[in-house]
C-alpha cells in the first residue's frame, strides 16, 4: 500500500499544524479551537457509527454525557482525582454504550434512529429528575482540577494545558478511526453499511460487528465527554439533551460521513459558524437549520465526501 | 386533597391530555403511514399551530379565526416544505430525517426570531367552572377534549368515506399498486405532508389558552407523538387513538401523583423497549 | 456409499410463511465430492431449502446436518465458517466498493480466528489470495473498478470469485447462469467443474442443457416436496417429473 503512507503522512500534518497554530492565535480563538479540538473528537465518535457502520444515530449525547457525569460526579460528591474521575467517566460511557447496542441489537433504519432518541431522551430526563445531585440544567462547575505525577504538577485551567491535552484527545481519536477504519474490523463494518444480508453470508456476525460499533463509537464519544469535564470544569443536563446529539450528525455530514477528517473539518466550520451567528441574533441556531438542509439537498457527500468524490479517490 | 379526588383530578387531567396527544400524534401516524418518512418537525408543526393562533387571536380578537387560521398556515409551510426539499430528495429515509430535523430548527429560530422567546396565553374562547364536590374544573379544557375528539372523528370519516381518504388508504397499503391504478402519488405525498401537518397545528391551537405558545414547546409533542404512533401500530388510526389514550392517561397519573418528569422518563423508555423487541417492526418490512 | 455420511442432511425440513408450506418435511442428502443439480418449476422451494441450508432462513421444524453435525442452531455466519457457502440468484455484491475489496472481505473472514486478527492480517498473503480468486474467474483485469460499474455477467463472477475465496466445502449456487450469455454460459460450466474438484456442489439451474452437462445426480422438487432423484437419464423418463414440468406448461398454456 504505497497510498497507505501518503495518508498517514496527511493525518499528522494535521494534527502538526493543529500543534503549530497554538503558538499563533490569539486567545480567543486558541480556547476556541482548543474546544473544538474536544468537540471533533465526539464527532468522529459519531462518524464511526454513521459513516463507517451505516447506523444513523439521534442519542449519541447520552454517550458524551454518560462521560461527562461519570468524571463529573465522582469528583464532586466523592472527592476522586482526575485520573480516578477520568476512569470512570470512561467505563461509565462503555457502559451506556452497552446497554443501547443491546437494545438496538435488531432495529434498522428508522426504528434504530427512534430508539436512541427515545433512550437519550430518557437519560436527560433523569439528569434532570435527580437535580439533587446533577443540579439540573444549571448544572455545576468543577475548579481547580490538576494531575500529578510525582512532582509533576499538571494545572488543567493553563491554557496551554488545555490546548495541548485536547489536541492529544484528539489525535489519539484521529489515527484510532483511521487504524480501525483500514484494519480487517474497518473493511467489515463498511461491508455492514453497504449490505448486511450479503455481509452475514460471508461469514460475518452483523449482530456482533454492530455491537462493536456501538461500543467503540459510544467510548470515544464518551472520552470526548470525559475531556470536555476535566479541560472546561463544566457539567450540566445541556450537553445530555438533543441538541448535543444533533450537533454530532451535523459535523460528521457537514464535513463528510465516512471520511476520517471529515467529522474535524465539520466541527470546525459549524462551530465558528454558530460562533458568528450568535453575535448576530439571538436565533443563531437558525444556522444549524440551514446547514442540514442544505447539505442534504446538495452537499450530501460532505466537505471531505465532495473533495474525495472530485479529487482525491485515495482519502480515506 | 384525599387519594380519591386526587385520582380523579389525575384521570382527568389525563383524558384532556389524551385527546390533545391523539390529534397531534395522528398527523404523524399518516405521514409515518402513507410516506414512509420520519419527520422530526412534526412537533415544530404543532408549535407553530401555536404561535399563529397566539398571532390571530390577538391580531382579530377571535379565537376561532385563529383556530381555522392556524392548521391553514401551517398545513402550507408544510405543503412548501415538501415540494422544496423533500420531494427533492425523493423522500430518501435517512436524507428526508436530516432535513426534517433541520426544518425543525428553520421554524424554531425564525419564531423565536419573530415571535420571541415568551410565553404567551391566549384567553379561552370559553370559559366556565365545572364544579366538582373537591375541586373546581376549567370547563375549556373539556371543551378541548369534545372537539378534539370531534377531529378525530371527522378525520376518520375523511379517511374511510372520501376518495382523498382512499388514495392515502392504496398509497398507504401498497405505493406501486396505487400508481398503476392511477393515484397521483406525488400528489398524494405532498397531501398527506400537508395534512399531517395541519392536523397537529389544530392540536397545538386548542392547547394555547391551556398550556401558552412558546417556540420550545415542540420537543414535547414530538417525543410523546413518536411514543403514541409506535405503541399504536404504525398508520393505523385505531391503534394512535387508543395507544394515545393510554399514554394520555398514565402519563396525568403519573405526573399528578408522582411528577411529570418520571412520566416521560416511563414513555420513553418503554417505547424504546417496544420497538427494540420488535426489532425491523417500523415499517413492518418482516413480511417474505 | 450407505455407510458413509453424508457432507449435507436435511431431516424432515419444513419452512412456513404465513400460511403458505414452502417447505414440507424434506430428506435430503447430499454425499461428499458430488455435483447436485436441483430442479423444479418456479416456486417449488427450491431457493427456500437452500435458504434453510446456508441459514439464511430458520426452519419451522426439521434439522440441518453437516458433516454429521446438526448446525440447525447456527446462524449463516457460523455456517460459512465450516464451509456452507452460498451465492445469491439476484446478485448482490458490494455495488459501491471496488471488485478487489469485495473479494477481499471474502477472503479476510477465513484468516479472523484471533481477537488481533481483526486488527490487522498479514496483507501479502490477503493479496495474493484475492489476486488467485480473481484471477481464477477472469476478473483480473477489472480488479479496481467498482462493482457496479461491472457488466451483469461479471458481477455474477464476481460472486463467484467471493464465494472461492470463502474456499467452500459446500457451494451453493443459486442460477448461476440466469441472465448470461452463450460464451459465458461455457465459461461458468468450466469453472463449476474446476470448482467441483474441490468441493462438493449443489446447483439450482433452470438451463437443462447446463445441468446434463454437469450434475452427477438431479434433485426434483414440485410443492415443496422432493418428488424424484436420481440419474440424469432416470430423472429425464420419470412420470413425475414429466407431470410436474408438462402439466404446469399445459396449464399455462390457453
Amino acid at each position: 500500500m504505497e497510498g497507505g503512507r501518503a495518508v498517514l503522512a496527511l493525518h499528522l500534518g494535521v494534527l502538526g499544524l493543529l500543534g503549530a497554530l497554538q503558538f499563533l492565535l490569539p486567545p480567543f480563538h486558541h480556547g476556541m479551537v482548543a474546544r473544538i479540538m474536544v468537540l471533533a473528537a465526539y464527532a468522529i465518535g459519531y462518524n464511526l457509527l454513521l459513516g463507517y457502520t451505516g447506523l444513523m444515530s439521534l442519542g449519541h449525547a447520552t454517550f458524551f454525557a454518560a462521560g461527562m457525569y461519570g468524571a463529573g460526579l465522582t469528583i464532586q460528591h466523592w472527592g476522586f482525582g482526575v485520573a480516578a474521575g477520568f476512569l470512570v467517566g470512561v467505563v461509565g460511557a462503555l457502559a451506556a454504550a452497552f446497554v443501547v447496542g443491546v437494545v438496538t441489537l435488531r432495529t434498522v433504519g428508522p426504528a434504530f434512529l427512534i430508539v436512541t432518541l427515545m433512550l437519550a431522551q430518557a437519560f436527560y430526563l433523569a439528569t434532570l429528575y435527580f437535580n439533587e445531585i446533577t443540579l439540573g440544567e444549571q448544572g455545576f462547575a468543577l475548579a481547580g482540577l490538576n494531575v500529578t505525577l510525582g512532582d509533576w504538577r499538571l494545572d488543567l485551567a493553563r491554557p496551554a494545558v488545555k490546548y495541548n491535552a485536547a489536541l492529544a484527545v484528539l489525535a489519539v481519536c484521529l489515527l484510532g478511526s483511521l487504524a480501525l477504519v483500514r484494519s480487517p474490523l474497518g473493511r467489515a463494518l463498511v461491508a455492514l453499511r453497504e449490505n448486511e444480508e450479503r455481509t452475514q453470508l460471508l461469514g460475518y456476525n452483523t449482530y456482533r460487528l454492530r455491537l462493536v460499533a456501538v461500543l467503540a463509537s459510544g467510548l470515544t464519544s464518551g472520552l470526548a465527554g470525559v475531556t470536555y469535564t476535566l479541560l472546561f470544569g463544566y457539567v450540566g443536563s445541556t450537553f445530555a439533551g438533543v441538541l448535543y446529539s444533533i450537533y454530532p450528525l451535523l459535523w460528521t455530514l457537514l464535513g463528510g460521513a465516512g471520511t476520517t477528517l471529515g467529522p474535524l473539518i465539520g466541527t470546525l466550520l459549524m462551530t465558528y459558524a454558530v460562533d458568528v451567528a450568535s453575535g448576530i441574533t439571538d436565533a443563531y441556531l437558525i444556522v444549524v437549520g440551514a446547514v442540514l438542509v442544505a447539505a442534504v439537498l446538495w452537499a450530501p457527500a460532505g466537505v471531505v465526501g465532495g473533495i474525495r468524490t472530485r479529487w482525491a479517490r485515495w482519502l480515506p | 386533597m384525599d387519594f380519591g379526588p386526587h385520582l380523579f383530578l389525575a384521570l382527568l387531567e389525563g383524558l384532556v391530555g389524551a385527546f390533545v396527544l391523539a390529534l397531534t400524534a395522528l398527523g404523524l401516524s399518516l405521514v409515518f403511514g402513507v410516506m414512509r418518512i420520519v419527520n422530526v418537525a412534526h412537533g415544530a408543526f404543532f408549535m407553530l399551530g401555536a404561535v399563529v393562533t397566539w398571532w390571530v387571536s390577538t391580531a382579530t380578537g377571535s379565537f376561532l379565526a385563529a383556530l381555522l387560521a392556524a392548521p391553514v398556515v401551517v398545513g402550507a409551510v408544510a405543503i412548501l416544505a415538501d415540494r422544496l426539499v423533500l420531494r427533492r430528495i425523493g423522500y430518501e429515509p435517512e436524507s428526508t430525517i436530516v432535513a426534517t430535523i433541520g426544518l425543525l430548527y428553520i421554524l424554531e429560530q425564525v419564531v423565536l426570531m419573530t415571535y420571541g422567546p415568551y410565553a404567551r396565553p391566549v384567553a379561552a374562547p370559553i370559559y366556565f367552572r365545572i364544579d366538582f364536590p373537591w375541586f373546581g374544573y376549567s370547563g375549556y379544557k373539556l371543551v378541548v377534549a369534545a372537539v378534539a375528539g370531534l377531529l378525530l372523528v371527522l378525520a376518520w370519516l375523511v379517511l374511510s368515506r372520501t376518495t382523498l381518504g382512499l388514495y392515502l388508504r392504496a398509497t398507504q397499503q401498497d405505493r406501486e399498486m396505487a400508481q398503476t391504478f392511477a393515484v397521483p402519488v406525488e400528489r398524494v405525498y405532498t397531501l398527506a405532508f400537508g395534512v399531517g401537518g395541519g392536523l397537529t397545528a389544530l392540536a397545538g391551537a386548542l392547547i394555547v389558552p391551556v398550556q401558552q405558545a412558546h417556540y420550545l414547546m415542540g420537543l414535547d409533542a414530538l417525543l410523546m407523538s413518536f411514543v403514541v404512533v409506535i405503541l399504536g401500530g404504525l398508520g393505523s388510526l385505531r391503534g394512535t387513538v387508543v395507544a394515545a389514550l393510554v399514554v394520555g392517561l398514565s402519563d396525568g397519573v403519573i405526573s399528578v401523583l408522582f411528577s411529570p418528569t418520571l412520566a416521560k422518563i416511563v414513555a420513553t423508555l418503554l417505547v424504546a423497549l417496544v420497538l427494540a423487541v420488535r426489532g425491523r417492526g417500523l415499517f413492518g418490512e418482516e413480511a417474505a | 456409499m450407505a455407510a458413509v455420511t453424508p457432507i449435507l442432511e436435511t431431516r424432515a425440513i419444513v419452512k412456513r410463511f404465513g400460511g403458505l408450506e414452502a417447505v414440507s418435511g424434506v430428506d435430503f442428502r447430499l454425499a461428499r465430492g458430488e455435483v447436485r443439480a436441483l430442479i423444479g418449476p418456479n416456486g417449488a422451494g427450491k431457493t427456500t431449502l437452500v435458504g434453510l441450508i446456508s441459514g439464511r432462513l430458520s426452519p419451522t421444524a426439521g434439522r440441518v446436518l453437516f458433516a454429521g453435525r446438526d448446525v440447525t442452531g447456527l446462524g449463516p455466519w457460523d455456517r460459512v465458517g465450516i464451509g456452507i457457502v452460498y451465492t445469491f440468484q439476484i446478485t448482490s455484491v458490494y455495488r459501491r466498493l471496488s471488485v478487489r475489496d469485495n473479494v477481499l472481505l471474502a477472503a479476510q473472514r477465513r484468516h479472523l480466528r484471533r481477537l488481533a486478527d481483526w486488527v490487522m492480517l498479514d496483507r501479502q498473503r490477503l493479496t495474493h489470495e484475492v489476486d488467485a480468486a480473481l484471477e481464477s474467474v477472469g476478473l483480473a483485469d477489472l480488479a479496481d473498478r467498482p462493482a457496479a460499474v461491472l457488466a451483469y455477467g461479471h458481477q455474477r463472477l464476481l460472486e463467484i470469485a467471493m464465494a472461492l475465496a470463502l474456499e467452500p466445502a459446500l457451494l451453493i449456487l443459486d442460477e448461476p447462469t440466469q441472465g448470461l450469455a452463450m460464451g459465458e454460459i461455457d465459461a461458468l460450466c468450466r469453472l463449476v467443474r474446476n470448482i467441483a474438484e474441490r468441493a462438493t456442489v449443489l446447483l439450482i439451474e433452470h438451463n437443462i442443457a447446463v445441468v446434463l452437462e454437469l450434475a452427477g445426480r438431479i434433485t426434483v422438487m414440485d410443492h415443496g416436496r422432493v418428488i424424484a432423484e436420481g440419474a440424469p437419464r432416470e430423472i429425464e423418463t420419470h412420470p413425475e417429473v414429466q407431470r410436474a414440468y408438462l402439466g404446469r406448461r399445459s396449464r399455462s398454456t390457453p
